[in-house]
């Protein structure tokens, strides 16, 4: 697998509220990273040999690139909306493709058998049916019109609702979901899960999230999330192979699965191939 | 382990360490199955890989006479085909969907995996009754000499002085899978024992393999 | 009774499991541990000076250490819980109360490593996390043999609660659970005892519940 297409785009690679001057080692694609703060507080990221990387601080976090990046760090609108509460769940890092921990994140029909309780329950399993595009305008992956039945859907929720989802892949690493909010129907809250690359089979996952909700603690809000991303993980991290399979013949997906079918052929169309198999072994 | 042209047996498991309504991981030299029992008690092993998304099957759960996925709930039968998919309940899953399925053999308490087509069926293990599985890292050649004897061609290692029970190997890259065997009128203080002396023994084993002494 | 709880702490865990198996009702307080490091705060550091949780607090009582709140909460609530009068058996708890400390530093030191990045010697950590597998396995090859389910009799008591979660959560360190077959048996009888819960890294053991009839809608 080559980094080649994938050199070129913004990752997070920490969270602006931490970063101290003595700096945190982490890694890019393979090459050890560290990021810090200088004299006036501002972040930045040194490669392998020294030399200075490209930076930018969004969405509270710190984001990085081994390259050159051509385009701007996607935009999230509802960033900027008032009213909104952002919230820094930590990075939990995971032994698996940054792909795999993308694609799950766009899968729902897991909800009822790993968040159990919570996200889903049996007997509400069925996948309606949604709609998935590449809009090419944007070179991004949306779902829409996603409708669940969830038991507790957010902090926010007093019990069972349908809710309905908006998945979005802006970046071959990053995905932001749209989801009722269940304080104000007529917004979304959002929940996004950034992906930092640290080898082809390992990352570190930085959810964040911008919501309406006055009421929860903060801890609280991180606890819940940081709950469904555990939950998560020890699903991850037994995939076999580990990375994430580009060959059709790999692996046999349903009409619940068009999100990943579409992430997927946008990877191999692109190029984004770090992390991906792309020949059955 | 018995062999012959068209294929062999691997002891993967005890009888005792898989009951009713439940599946393990195992691993036989044609690669890890999910093994499970029914609860109607029908054992069956299968490819420990969901087709689907490549979720291990050991780490799902049985229902009736069902293997389901951990991740999405997918069901398998003994035979290996698809029964259901959650998200999809008004769907009969085509028969393309499948995984890889093993003959299984149980008997004396042992539980056998079959790769290819064996002609026989697996060795008797008269009079023993097994103890317990233990994995040793290391390989069969280490095994012997902390053991002080020499594999059968049944895979059975007699241990120096019995102290040990009798050993039933099952050899893999690097690591073993040991059941330890006792005789049947072996009490509770001798399977203490015994269970005592496979830890030294192990230790043994992996000390040698350790040190390079035997490879 | 206030307990100072992280959802993602298997020692936090333990107060929860307890609680839930004994019918305690708690007030849980969540400590922002990761990213927030809450615990190394001034306010948690004033209850307790080690900068760890779980907290327990009921009225003037304040209790640190997960083997201690286990043993007040099952005092309180559930007796059957404690060892009984038999030597061996209260020697037993013991023994697994504090063999549970071991499988804090070596397997948990390992899930820190590997989940939240905390610093450690990972190879060591997993090392040491193997060989106390290996202890309790052949504790409870030997407990069987005595023809009793768990660490200490042949019902469960605090010990089994204090060593349960970070043996659950080995995988989350990196050390698998596929060479321990009493391990799979006695986690699974936990698991199945009534009023059990999960956290997250534990996945709710479905066949517990048979397979639901499930109406289709547009199929």
């Amino acid at each position: 697998m080559t980094a080649q297409a994938m050199i070129d785009e913004w990752y997070p690679v920490g969270l602006f509220s931490q970063l101290q001057p003595a700096g945190r080692q982490t890694a890019l694609m393979g090459e050890p990273i560290v990021v810090s703060s200088d004299a006036d507080g501002n972040a930045t990221v040194t490669g392998g040999n020294g030399r200075s990387l490209p930076v930018l601080v969004r969405y509270g976090h710190v984001w990085s690139s081994l390259g050159q990046p051509k385009k701007a760090l996607f935009p999230i609108p509802e960033a900027d909306q008032p009213g909104r509460r952002f919230v820094d769940v930590g990075a939990v890092r995971v032994r698996c493709s940054p792909l795999r921990a993308v694609e799950n994140f766009l899968d729902i029909a897991h909800f009822p058998f790993v968040h159990t309780d919570i996200l889903g329950a049996e007997p509400h399993t069925e996948v309606q049916n949604y709609k998935v595009e590449i809009r090419e305008d944007v070179d991004e992956v949306w779902a829409t019109q996603v409708k669940f039945y969830q038991p507790q859907a957010a902090k926010s929720a007093a019990g069972g609702i349908t809710t309905e989802y908006m998945y979005r892949v802006p970046a071959p690493t990053c995905s932001v979901l749209y989801k009722t909010c269940p304080p104000r129907p007529s917004e979304w809250d959002v929940i996004t899960l950034f992906v930092q690359p640290l080898a082809e089979d390992l990352c570190d996952v930085w959810p964040w999230m911008a919501l309406f909700d006055d009421d929860t603690s903060m801890t609280d809000l991180i606890h819940f999330q940081q709950t469904i991303f555990l939950q998560d993980r020890s699903i991850l991290e037994n995939q076999i192979p580990r990375l994430l399979p580009l060959d059709p013949g790999m692996e046999i997906p349903t009409r619940a699965d068009l999100t990943s079918i579409a992430y997927r052929r946008w990877l191999k169309r692109r190029n984004y191939t770090y992390g991906a198999q792309l020949v059955a072994q | 382990m018995p062999s012959d042209t068209t294929g062999f047996w691997t002891p993967v498991a005890l009888s005792a360490d898989l009951p009713a309504g439940t599946v393990i991981p195992a691993r036989t030299p044609a690669g890890s199955v999910a093994l499970w029992r029914s609860e109607a008690g029908r054992l069956a092993a299968s490819a420990d890989r969901c087709p689907h998304r490549g979720m291990r099957l050991s780490h799902g759960f049985v229902r009736g006479e069902a293997l389901s996925c951990i991740y999405h709930g997918w069901s398998y039968a003994q035979a290996g085909n698809c029964l259901r998919i959650p998200a999809h309940p008004g769907l009969t899953p085509p028969e393309t969907i499948r995984v890889a399925i093993h003959e299984v053999a149980e008997a004396d308490g042992v539980i056998w995996v079959a790769a290819g087509v064996p002609a026989s069926k697996p060795p008797r293990l008269d009079g023993l009754t097994p103890l317990r599985s233990l994995t040793v890292l290391a390989g069969k050649d280490a095994i012997e000499t902390a053991a002080g004897g020499k594999t059968s061609p049944d895979g059975l290692v007699e241990t120096a002085a019995g102290a040990g029970g009798v050993w039933l190997l099952a050899a893999d890259d690097g690591q073993t899978l040991v059941h330890v065997l006792v005789r049947d009128d072996a009490g509770t203080k001798d399977r203490i024992a015994a269970s005592r002396a496979a830890e030294s023994l192990r230790r043994r084993a992996e000390n040698l393999q350790r040190e390079g002494i035997v490879q | 009774m206030k307990l100072y709880d992280y959802i993602l702490s298997p020692s936090c865990y333990k107060v929860r499991l307890m609680a839930a198996l004994t019918g305690v009702k708690l007030d849980l307080q969540p400590v922002d541990f990761h990213p927030g490091l809450e615990h190394r705060g001034p306010e948690l550091l004033a209850l307790n000076p080690a900068g760890s949780i779980p907290i327990l607090k009921d009225g003037d009582l304040i209790l640190t250490e997960s083997s201690a709140i286990l043993v007040y909460l099952a005092a309180k609530a559930a007796a059957e819980w404690l060892a009984g009068d038999k030597p061996e058996e209260a020697a037993r708890v013991q023994q697994w109360l504090s063999f549970s400390g071991r499988l804090t530093t070596s397997l948990g030191g390992a899930r820190l490593h590997e989940m939240l990045l905390r610093p450690g010697d990972i190879d060591a950590l997993q090392a040491q996390g193997i060989s106390a597998l290996r202890e309790l396995e052949a504790g409870l090859v030997e407990q069987s043999l005595r023809g009793r389910r768990f660490v200490a009799a042949d019902r469960p008591t605090v010990a089994d609660i204090a060593c349960f979660p970070y043996v659950a959560l080995a995988p989350d360190g990196g050390v698998s659970l596929d060479p321990y077959p009493a391990i799979r048996l006695w986690s699974r009888a936990l698991r199945s005892l009534d009023g059990f819960i999960e956290m997250p890294g534990i996945h709710r053991l479905h066949e517990l519940k048979p397979e639901p009839l499930i109406e289709t809608g547009e199929a």
